[in-house]
């Protein structure tokens, strides 16, 4: 194992977060490539089963944010 | 009088006030012309961080 | 605080989200170039090292940069503003640096469309290259004759070698050969060629740039038959062809012109022994240039001044001298110089060997005959037309000093370049004069020179030695250094801010800025409307003038506006809080409060600015979250919190937060040393005097009316207000005095974001009620394209990948994204585009989609929250339901932030778009239903508000309810007196019932009340209640305005004596004109009863303006009465502030109380007796009042019945929570609903009815539409699987899901789609997954899930 890189699923709220993640780029700001975004409607859309399909598909790390 | 009325409304400003009057007026069925001086909407707010009580972005 | 460009986005969110770019007026040395060379522009890119560019922009306008850029006389220096920090740049020589830099001939040759007519260019001087040159580029076929064996005319023969080597001019017109001009020499005008042959050889149009090479005579005898005298022009000719070689003895010229000069520095090179220049004026006088001059003299050319020739003296024909006369000056001349008179006797000889007479020159157009019919002026000059440069012979042409006399070879380029314009239309049968008027240039509006600018000598260039320079011709100059150079173009102020390089032109991929468009100029525009809402806000008040707060010299003294900035993320210090000075990040920090509010003295503001205290506190705030050590201070005079859930923050701030409030004004600011920090004096509440020292101040500046809207309003012929607001009634709060003009937001009065919200609702209604007739007569529908059913076929998916110009395809790999993609599952088709945003792409996108047959699309490229809408947009227009859709953002998540990283963000960008695409294979149309809204309208609560509501939907044409559980109108108002402008409630209120009485559209429900409500959004079924029975009434929208009530007190003795009244019972003995009141001898009124005390957390906005007005009355109906208010803050909000000075003024007494320390009162006999703590003594004050009055709060009704029917939420004060604090203040989140007046929050008139009409406003806007569109991502119930819990009923925040009530899947749960938003909340709290949410249902989330 050489170097071992994190895959992190993000479940972003539409409204805030994913937003958010926008302007982080729109001010071009850095950050490392191992986050997938799973765009939701509002957190509350989020199902515990989201969290545990995650991990079960091998995810290292889940962040919600909304 | 009722059958000369121009149904336009010319709001003068761009800001939060003239945004929401433009909205309800083009909502109600008149055309309206936004007049702005400057190249984008949003006016002071637009300026601001954060709004109370609730400290929401100002965006 | 940051710095811009001339092309710019106000901020990263902009709406609309494009770049602009700033223009003031054109650049004075641009505007002053009779060659309209952009010198701005080119000495900007010099500034930047792009060389090129430079050449680019300037062969824009001259082909000659090299030549021009060393023998301009530059008006454009003379032009410049940098004159006024220290020199003129030397734009001039800047030019040539360009020159010496690029070779011309290495400059891409712009594409040319040739065209087969012929044009014939007399002369290949600098007005005829130039001439020859711009219709080369139009595609012309040009041909110059030259009399000579050479090209450039006076250029080449009439300027020495040592100011222009031959070669750089030959360069040049090598340039203008290369695109495609032929240059015939030798060949002479009148003797080779005539205008007629021209004609003949089938030229279309010929060009005179002929100059001026015939010299003017002296006129004295001999000049033509005695040897060696030589006149300058043919001098300096034949010293340029190589015909004459030498020169010997002593040589005498004639004449103060630069050819006078350059014959001199030439004789001089050639040979001569001794120089004398004979100029009859003087020095001052001299037309030459001034350095022209300083060299010749450095050369020890020998000037005479005062002299004249008078005699030319010879000996057997051969010149021995000239005889002169001495001049004296006398009266100017015409042309403003004194004029030289002989001094009679005064005549002596000068010695020569060679005269050269250099007294001007003339142009030569002999060869022209009459039938030519090519008129010519009375200078001999030919005769043209001022803009198109046609002489009186169509299709012939004349610029240059031909047409002139002779002048600066730049007038000849810019006479050239314009007589080709008109050649070119000509030719094309285009009309030559339109649009070339010549207009005043604007030259005032510039940008400011900046006060920092150093003094910078101006740069000169290095020179060839002495004794090179008097031996041969090499080129005296060398130019500037490449350090000079950029050292001297960096100074340019820009003027204009944006140069005109039109580098953004090139820059933009999109073809969004063309040339076109950045000319674009303002444009004045007439638009007949109906009526006019003014809406253009407040000026932020700036702190310049008050000195001793030092703003600006200070760089650590800041206004609040710039304190936004820094805790913006988007701000310039990307959130980070540091201070200006030195980038630390402050440790304790002050606000002021009332900078340029209330203030009368230093500025003319008296009104108080409403909004500052609680954005002061909110900074302070958000200031300690981001340290939570920084030790914030706010100095206050009034701690003014009055709106809603702002007395809480306030609480919060002080007690959660830590931040400190100081009530005291501070009057001095010291700097500490170099440090930055500041040291302020202040007195404290018992008088002691604080030294405290701060890291940074910020200026809680207030609101004002800037001089613009102020002339603006004239011109409406509006009203202002003592503080230059609009002026308003209470009644028609956002009517002008200007019939058909409405207002809104700061202009009306300042006023925090709400109230600017609902002023502006509030100000559209009121249109709307004067243009009801006319309405939908101008708006647009828009055509539907009918939609292709796609159920049942297999996925067919097109993806687009957007190369967003170099901001994905930068760092992504866009081919290897293709290829990827090609490789997944469904996909049919794939393509990338450099914009896929733009109208090409789209129509583009409409063809393909159509073409292949695709029913599911992708598109890769930046963020659905801004995009989403135009693709959507894209797949109706290509007959696909807009939500076989998904977006995938490989910008904003991608390439923006993994710069550094391509390959993983290339991995990433894999990643996401198969997580999409397996995403958009799942998906299904989906369909948004239309609900009819019904159009009558129920408004529940008969006040100021509910009238007003009524009033605003019967008047656009609603049927309306209006239900008042009293027996008649009028609510809480019924109870008042005057408004604090002093106008009669009670008569404005008996107007407004009349009004509502007689307006068919209302219908009245007195003594009633709502005792179910059934429905949604547009459909609602409600039951009137009253002692007649129940009324079922069908209406699309509801108002609640169901008001508040006066608190009652149990405190301050009430009750125990009929003097201690509340304050609406005050205003009853007022209205009844009670002798209690009128004799009373002294008043005591206590503000806060009941508000602001723990059990009832908020301030009621209205009472301190309230009992100010009362305090007034009583004054005015006793003045010897002592009236005294027992306050805590002053919350005279606005220009209500005006009342409280006033009231001062009047005698009336205020002392404050604390919370702790509340007055206490008892009642005796004579009277009753009030004891407090006088704030500024310490010392405790027994007070004995004839009348108490309390200021009792505003409570609400806690209706929760209503609550529970419509479904809208109460916060825990009891009133009526909004959709948005700020930008929903008149509805609720539960949609068809509204809210306006006291059950809202505490709120003056004037206020509940611009609350009632944007009630209104916004129930129109709804109402207008006839239908409502569900949104199609919205949650659904399978019933076979729901439970009943009811977990989803009590879950969802828009009331969206319900119980059915009968058939078979009674008691199971149902959504409503008009209601539901798309949260999904249900859907993840549904324990028995009987709830889908379209669009992001649960197998899609997962498959997304499974790919990643």
């Amino acid at each position: 194992m050489s170097k071992w890189e994190p895959k992190i699923i993000a479940f972003l709220c539409n409204w805030c977060s994913y937003g958010a993640a926008d302007l982080a780029g729109v001010s071009r700001m850095q950050y490392p490539a191992n986050i997938r975004v799973v765009r939701i409607p509002c957190t509350g859309r989020l199902s515990p089963k989201f969290i545990l399909s995650a991990f079960m598909n091998g995810a290292d790390g889940i962040w919600v944010s909304g | 009088m009722s059958k000369d009325v121009i149904g336009s409304v010319m709001v003068v400003g761009g800001g939060i006030a003239g945004m929401q009057s433009a909205i309800d007026l083009a909502d109600s069925g008149y055309y309206v012309h936004l007049v702005e001086k400057s190249p984008s909407i949003g006016g002071a707010m637009s300026q601001l961080d954060k709004t109370f009580p609730t400290n929401d972005c100002a965006m | 605080m940051g710095n811009r460009t001339a092309v710019f986005k106000p901020y990263a969110q902009a709406v609309p989200g494009a770049f602009s770019i700033s223009k003031k007026d054109k650049s004075p040395c641009t505007n002053a170039c009779p060659g309209n060379v952009n010198a701005h522009g080119y000495v900007s890119m010099i500034g930047e090292g792009k060389y090129k560019e430079a050449m680019e922009i300037i062969t824009r306008t001259l082909p000659m940069p090299g030549v021009l850029g060393r023998i301009c006389p530059h008006p454009c220096e003379d032009a410049c503003r940098r004159a006024q920090v220290d020199s003129p740049l030397s734009i001039c020589t800047l030019k040539r640096f360009a020159a010496d830099q690029v070779d011309i001939n290495d400059l891409t040759v712009p594409e040319i469309t040739p065209r087969d007519e012929k044009v014939a260019i007399i002369g290949a001087g600098p007005a005829g290259l130039t001439a020859a040159y711009f219709l080369a580029l139009d595609g012309f076929n040009v041909t110059i004759f030259e009399a000579l064996p050479v090209g450039g005319g006076m250029l080449r023969v009439g300027i020495p070698d040592y100011r222009l080597p031959p070669s750089v001019l030959e360069k040049e017109i090598a340039w203008v050969q290369k695109l495609g001009v032929e240059i015939q020499y030798d060949t002479v005008m009148g003797k080779d060629i005539t205008v007629d042959s021209l004609t003949e050889e089938g030229f279309k149009s010929i060009f005179f740039g002929i100059g001026c090479h015939k010299d003017i005579k002296l006129g004295l005898p001999g000049e033509d038959e005695v040897e060696n005298v030589i006149p300058g022009v043919k001098f300096l000719r034949d010293a340029a062809l190589g015909d004459m070689k030498e020169i010997k003895g002593n040589v005498a010229i004639v004449g103060g012109g630069d050819v006078a000069i350059d014959a001199a520095r030439t004789a001089l090179r050639m040979g001569a022994d001794k120089v004398s220049i004979l100029y009859r004026r003087t020095e001052a006088e001299m037309p030459a240039r001034d350095e022209e001059i300083e060299d010749a003299k450095e050369e020890d050319v020998d000037i005479q001044f005062l002299r004249a020739p008078v005699e030319i003296v010879a000996e057997n024909g051969k010149l021995t001298g000239i005889k002169c006369i001495q001049m004296e000056l006398g009266e100017p001349d015409e042309s403003g110089r004194r004029r030289p008179v002989p001094i009679e006797g005064s005549e002596f000889i000068v010695d020569a060997d060679v005269l050269i007479p250099a007294i001007g020159q003339k142009s030569d157009a002999s060869f022209l005959k009459n039938t030519d019919g090519i008129n010519l002026n009375r200078w001999g000059n030919f005769d043209v037309d001022q803009i198109t440069y046609q002489t009186s012979r169509e299709g012939v042409f004349a610029g240059g000093d031909a047409e002139t006399g002779a002048s600066i070879a730049i007038a000849a380029v810019g006479a050239g370049r314009e007589a080709a314009i008109s050649i070119s239309r000509y030719l094309k049968g285009e009309d030559m004069a339109a649009g070339r008027e010549k207009l005043e240039i604007p030259q005032q509006n510039f940008n400011a020179i900046p006060q920092k600018a150093k003094k910078i000598p101006r740069a000169h260039m290095a020179r060839i030695p002495m004794d090179q320079r008097k031996s041969g011709f090499t080129e005296v100059e060398l130019g500037f250094t490449e350090e000079q150079a950029r050292q001297e173009a960096d100074k340019c102020i820009d003027c204009m801010v944006c140069c005109e390089c039109l580098e953004c032109v090139k820059a933009c991929g999109a073809k969004a800025l063309t040339k076109e468009t950045h000319e674009e100029k303002d444009r004045e525009l007439e638009l007949n409307v109906g009526s006019v809402v003014i809406s253009s806000g407040f000026s932020p008040y700036s702190p310049k003038n008050l000195d001793f707060l030092g703003y600006e010299h200070r760089p650590n003294v800041i206004t609040s506006l710039q304190f936004e900035r820094l805790l913006s993320a988007s701000g310039p210090t990307e959130g980070h809080v540091v201070r200006p000075s030195d980038h630390k990040e402050p440790k304790k920090i002050a606000w002021f409060q009332c900078v340029g509010s209330r203030e009368n003295n230093r500025c003319d503001n008296a009104h108080c600015s409403s909004v500052c205290c609680m954005y002061a506190i909110k900074e302070a705030v958000i200031a300690k979250e981001h340290d939570p050590d920084l030790d914030a201070s706010i100095f206050f005079m009034d701690m003014r919190t009055f709106g809603k859930e702002f007395e809480k923050y306030y609480i919060e701030a002080k007690e959660k937060h830590g931040v400190k409030f100081i009530r005291s004004r501070v009057h001095t600011i010291n700097p500490v040393g170099d440090s930055g920090d500041l040291e302020i004096r202040y007195v404290k509440e018992n008088g002691e005097l604080i030294v405290d020292i701060f890291d940074m101040i910020v200026l809680s500046i207030g609101l004002e009316i800037s001089p613009e809207l102020k002339k603006l309003a004239k011109q409406f012929n509006i009203e202002l207000t003592q503080g230059s607001f609009a002026q308003t009634a209470t009644m028609n709060p956002v009517e002008t005095t200007t019939p058909g003009v409405f207002v809104c937001g700061a202009f009306q009065g300042p006023k925090d974001i709400p109230q600017a919200v609902v002023d502006a609702s509030a100000a559209a209604t009121a249109a709307g009620e004067l243009l009801a007739p006319a309405r939908n007569t101008l708006t647009k529908t828009r055509e539907i394209v009918p939609e292709r059913n796609v159920i049942g076929e297999r996925p067919r998916i097109g993806a687009f990948i957007c190369h967003c110009g170099a901001n994905i395809a930068g760092v992504v790999d866009i081919q290897a994204l293709k290829e990827y993609i090609q490789t997944l599952p469904y996909i049919e088709y794939v393509e990338s585009n450099l914009y896929s945003c733009s109208q090409d792409t789209q129509t583009n996108m409409t063809e393909i989609i159509k073409k292949h047959n695709l029913n599911r699309i992708v598109v890769a490229a930046c963020t659905p929250k801004t995009h989403e809408p135009l693709f959507q947009e894209t797949l109706i227009n290509a007959g696909l339901n807009k939500y076989l859709f998904e977006m995938v953002n490989i910008r904003n998540h991608v390439s923006w932030v993994h710069k550094a990283n391509p390959d993983q963000a290339t991995e990433k960008a894999k990643e996401l778009i198969r997580m999409s695409v397996t995403k958009v294979g799942l998906k299904a149309p989906l369909k948004e239903a239309k609900l009819n809204v019904n159009q009558n309208a129920l408004v529940v609560g008969g006040g100021i508000a509910g009238m007003s509501t009524a009033l605003s939907l019967a008047r656009q044409g609603y049927h309306t309810h209006l239900v008042e559980k009293e027996d008649r109108l009028g609510g809480q108002a019924l109870n008042l007196y005057k408004t604090w402008k002093g106008e009669d409630i009670q008569q404005m209120l008996d107007e407004m019932v009349q009004q509502v009485g007689s307006e068919e559209n209302i219908q009245v429900h007195l003594s009633s009340t709502i005792s179910q409500v059934d429905g949604f959004v547009g459909n609602f079924k409600s039951v009137i209640s009253s002692k007649d029975g129940e009324e079922v009434v069908e209406h699309g929208v509801a108002n609640i305005s169901t008001g508040a009530t006066e608190y009652k007190p149990i405190e301050y003795c009430y009750g125990n004596s009929p003097r201690v009244l509340t304050s609406l019972e005050l205003d009853q003995k007022m209205m009844a004109n009670d002798p209690m009141v009128n004799s009373v001898e002294c008043a005591v009124f206590i503000q806060c009863v009941g508000s602001r005390e723990p059990d009832r957390p908020y301030c009621s906005r209205v009472c301190c303006t309230h009992s100010v007005e009362s305090a007034l009355e009583v004054k005015k109906r006793n003045p010897d009465a002592a009236v005294i208010v027992l306050y805590r803050d002053i919350r005279t909000y606005g220009e209500r502030e005006r009342k409280y000075i006033e009231a001062r003024k009047a005698g009336v007494i205020f002392i404050r109380y604390s919370l702790d320390n509340k007055p206490t009162v008892r009642v005796e006999e004579e009277g009753v007796i009030i004891n407090t703590t006088d704030h500024v003594l310490g010392q405790p004050v027994e007070i004995e009042a004839d009348v108490l009055t309390l200021a009792t709060a505003i409570v609400p009704r806690k209706e929760e019945a209503l609550a529970q029917y419509f479904k809208v939420p109460m916060n825990a004060d009891g009133f009526f929570i909004e959709r948005h604090a700020k930008l929903g203040p008149s509805e609720f989140a539960t949609d068809g609903v509204f809210l306006s007046g006291l059950a809202h929050y505490p709120k003056p008139i004037d206020e509940a009815v611009a609350q009632g009409k944007a009630a209104a406003s916004r129930a129109v806007a709804l109402l207008a539409q006839g239908t409502v569109t569900t949104n199609g991502e919205v949650a659904s119930i399978e019933p076979m699987s729901c439970s009943s819990c009811g977990t989803c009923v009590s879950v969802c925040p828009y009331s969206a899901p319900s119980f059915i009530e009968e058939g078979r899947f009674a008691g199971k749960s149902e959504i409503n789609a008009a209601l539901c938003k798309g949260c999904g909340l249900c859907v993840s709290s549904c324990r028995s997954g009987a709830i889908h949410l379209n669009g992001y249902d649960n197998d899609q989330i997962f498959a997304m899930i499974g790919v990643v």
